[in-house]
């Protein structure tokens, strides 16, 4: 195995949370926001079903192909030609994946921060720590999630909490003004974030106790249900109907908060939190790209090959997208059925074959038997 | 090896060409009984003369049978010392001379013996300079190896307690031993620890920081993998808790294997005070630790970049004392921080008269002189004045040494990408913390992997009576540190 290190349910949990969340929080409100209308809390309760079902889907292959990840078991699956053919689609997929969610990243942090700075100059610092992360493995991955994590969502619900005055309840309403059609609509988009979900079939060969892996995957769609309704209901309840034209609602709300007449304008502080959980995103995103890639290619050590992967992903955080507009549009309209198409369709078409081929299997040992 | 010949003067001739040009080592001939050549050999201050006169020499020279002596009958009837060993090679003999014990041998025997009444001048125990305490053990290890194994003895006086001796160094042959206390101890660790010791092969060692960077994990690491402590006290701690202690000769400093980034940052005295002062100091120097690292460097990224999170009338008073300050953020910082460093740094080297002179130097004209100059702003010598205090907090000298020198570059990627800057430095350091180990333990070990039952010995300073268990990584083959119910209760024992 090219991954000796071990991790727990609970860290592949806390790693899951950001890797969904971080970017899902700043953009989702107003994705959503423009189907769903008022109903846009709605929205990420219905998503969350794609989320538990991928969690599931990975969870049947994994106990079909216990110690493989998806690079390995669909050669198993296909054979050995359309599975190197799926292995090369997945790899260049999460390169565009992980390139895109460092570009969201750079256009984040270059847009509201640092407006000057050029965009590689944030790619590459990022891509450093986190190349760091990547080279000490799934374990060390897994530690600092475990670190980091907790500690963000506290903060994030303490956001909320000083939030609370600034909320005007009637916002909610009129709930269900075009019945439950929109807000399923608006959670088109967001099935392409819980869709994400499919990176725990990365981990799962990995864990310490493999028999609670399913569980914690439960429990973290959950969790990540909760912040995604959570965030929606923030920001509608601040924003009411603005909230679709604001690029990122969660940093406009922030700039609310104040505590004692001293503290005031954290969103500097909100962005530190929240480049903490990229952080985690980007890394997790990252380690799946370098592993599969190694595991693809059949390499003895994937840690040659972080460095130069690293390098490619700074290219495509520039090639991803023109600029935001383009960017925010792709993600809004075209990325969800891309996406989805990878991240759902394929490992679920994975399991039927596989299902199928067990099933024959079965009846010829029966036959022959 | 060199058997010894059945010729004394052959054995003479071996050691007096072995120690030609050494004046001190004293070759003393005299005769048993009369009438049987015999020699003494030893090191002058190294040997406790007037001993060797009252016990071995005078017995044996007052003997009046002029039977040949064996060295067994000697041993048993003539020296009235209670350490004495026989040997037959004399590379076991320029050995025992070279550290103090003197050599006896006698003519037509195939045997020397060695005289354990090594004896010179050593420092008396006092109390550990550099971890002081108000409550607590006030004695502390010397530059002597078998003091300090006493001191420990002293504390923990089960058989359990065991040592293994070895000698590291070509030529200051220092002795070095590690302590373990059996039944708690992971043999892995103790293996892993015997075969790093083995390994070392160097020309001296001279402390015990020679041995640390010999066996530590991550040398290219700022952070210390292994501990060192002057107090008997946190030893013997350590050692209840499954560590391995490594005791040097020649110095005050024992090491104890493995570290855990936690144990750099508490104190003994923690464990002495009641459990809730304890907790709160402790959580006063995690905060001291985040000002220490990321004060200045805060500093820099929001007068760089975040001046919006500043209150009107702060931000005001800042710009005011900033008016005439030529440099911008980030080069004053730097520039105040290397003069805070020199200072510290020049009052640590000088003798103590002239230390406090450095302090006058440094509070009048780097403080005073500086701000009314204009050079530098005087909330700048506010904050770098916090940090400094802030970094004497750290109980360990190593751990804050970590600090400082992170501090640096904390403050450079702050004055170049502000608080996002700060940010991916904390991550790095995370990331990079999350990567050590010492001794295969996980470095931040219980934070990350999470050990619920042991954080409360991080997060607060949990009374004596709740910590039934023992650290898993060290002591996991005799978790049970004592038995439940134990929490004072005036009722008990009345049911």
């Amino acid at each position: 195995m090219l991954e000796r290190g071990k991790i727990s349910a609970l860290q592949m949990a806390f790693m899951m949370n950001p890797t969904i969340l971080a970017t899902g929080l700043l953009l989702v409100p107003a994705i959503t926001a423009k189907t769903a209308k008022q109903d846009l809390w709605l929205s990420p309760i219905w998503a969350s079903f794609i989320g538990f079902m991928i969690v599931f889907v990975a969870y049947r292959l994994h106990r079909l192909y216990p110690k493989e990840t998806m690079f390995e078991y669909s050669e198993q699956i296909l054979g050995k030609i359309p599975g190197k053919i799926v292995g090369v689609i997945l790899v260049f997929y999460y390169f565009h994946v992980t390139g895109i969610i460092v570009r969201e990243y750079g256009e984040f942090v270059s847009g509201t921060f640092l407006h000057q700075t050029p965009m590689v100059v944030i790619f590459s610092t990022m891509i450093i720590v986190s190349s760091m992360a990547v080279y000490g493995g799934l374990e060390v991955i897994g530690r600092c999630s475990e670190m980091i994590v907790p500690v963000l969502l506290v903060l994030y619900l303490v956001i909320f909490v000083m939030l609370l005055k600034d909320l005007d309840t009637k916002n909610f309403f009129p709930m269900l003004e075009n019945g439950l059609g929109s807000s399923l609509k608006g959670s088109v988009v967001l099935q392409s974030w819980f869709s994400e979900f499919i990176l725990v079939s990365f981990f799962f060969p990995y864990l310490r106790d493999q028999d609670k892996g399913m569980k914690w995957g439960m429990i973290s769609v959950f969790s990540v249900m909760f912040y995604m309704v959570l965030t929606n209901v923030m920001s509608l309840l601040l924003f009411g109907k603005l909230t679709a034209s604001l690029t990122y609602p969660v940093m406009v709300a922030a700039r609310y908060i104040s505590i004692a007449d001293f503290l005031a304008h954290l969103e500097s502080i909100v962005m530190a939190l929240w480049v903490a959980g990229t952080f985690i995103k980007i890394t997790v995103f990252y380690y799946v790209l370098v592993l599969g890639t190694a595991q693809w290619l059949k390499l003895t050590d994937f840690r040659t090959i972080v460095l130069p992967i690293g390098f490619l992903l700074i290219l495509f955080g520039i090639w991803s997208a023109p600029n935001l507009q383009v960017l925010s549009h792709f993600l809004s309209t075209t990325a969800a059925f891309y996406l989805l198409s990878i991240q759902v369709g394929f490992p679920v078409i994975l399991l039927i074959i596989a299902l199928i081929k067990k099933k024959r299997q079965q009846m010829k040992g029966s036959i022959t038997g | 090896m060199d058997l010894l010949s059945l010729h004394l003067f052959e054995n003479e001739a071996v050691l007096k060409s072995t120690f030609t040009d050494c004046p001190d080592v004293i070759f003393r001939s005299f005769l048993i009984g009369n009438k049987t050549k015999a020699l003494l050999i030893y090191t002058e201050g190294l040997a406790n003369i007037e001993e060797i006169d009252k016990h071995v020499l005078s017995p044996l020279m007052q003997q009046e049978t002029t039977r040949l002596p064996d060295i067994q009958t000697i041993l048993e009837q003539k020296l009235s010392v209670s350490k004495v060993k026989p040997f037959t090679d004399t590379k076991h003999a320029v050995q025992e001379i070279s550290s103090g014990n003197p050599v006896m041998l006698i003519d037509q025997q195939l045997e020397g013996i060695t005289i354990g009444l090594a004896k010179w001048e050593k420092r008396a125990i006092e109390e550990p300079i550099a971890e002081s305490v108000v409550r607590g053990p006030r004695d502390g290890f010397t530059e002597t190896i078998s003091v300090n194994i006493s001191l420990l003895r002293r504390k923990i006086k089960s058989p359990n307690l065991k040592m293994k001796s070895l000698v590291v160094g070509r030529y200051s042959q220092t002795q070095i031993v590690y302590m373990y206390i059996e039944g708690i101890v992971d043999p892995h660790l103790l293996d892993e620890v015997h075969n790093r010791l083995n390994r070392i092969d160097i020309d001296g060692v001279l402390e015990s920081g020679y041995i640390e960077e010999f066996i530590e994990d991550d040398p290219y690491s700022p952070f210390p993998q292994i501990l060192n402590t002057e107090r008997p006290d946190v030893a013997a701690s350590s050692l209840l808790e499954g560590r391995v202690v490594i005791l040097v000769d020649g110095t005050p400093f024992v090491l104890i294997a493995p570290t855990t980034l936690y144990s750099l940052f508490q104190a003994s005295e923690d464990y002495y005070q009641r459990f809730m002062i304890g907790t709160l100091i402790r959580w006063l120097r995690y905060i001291f630790l985040l000002i220490a690292l990321l004060l200045p460097s805060t500093y820099v990224a929001i007068l760089t970049y975040h001046q919006e999170m500043l209150p009107t009338t702060l931000l005001l008073s800042m710009a005011k004392s900033r008016e005439q300050v030529p440099f911008p953020a980030l080069i004053e910082a730097v520039i105040m921080e290397i003069t805070f460093e020199a200072i510290r740094e020049a009052g640590i080297r000088l003798p103590k008269q002239i230390g406090s002179a450095i302090s006058i130097v440094g509070a009048l004209v780097i403080g005073q002189a500086a701000v009314s100059s204009g050079l530098v702003s005087a909330p700048m010598v506010m904050v770098v004045a916090f940090t400094g205090v802030a970094s004497f907090s750290i109980p360990r000298y190593n751990a804050s040494t970590a600090i400082r020198m992170l501090r640096f570059p904390m403050i450079v990627a702050a004055g170049t990408l502000g608080l996002l800057g700060i940010m991916l430095g904390i991550l790095a350091i995370i990331v990079h913390l999350n990567t050590i180990r010492s001794f295969g333990v996980p470095y931040l070990s219980p934070m990350a992997p999470m050990k619920g039952e042991e954080m409360k010995d991080v997060l607060i300073r949990a009374p004596w009576w709740s910590i039934k268990k023992r650290p898993r990584l060290t002591g996991y083959s005799n978790t049970n540190r004592q038995p439940e119910r134990q929490k004072p209760n005036p009722l008990k024992g009345t049911e």
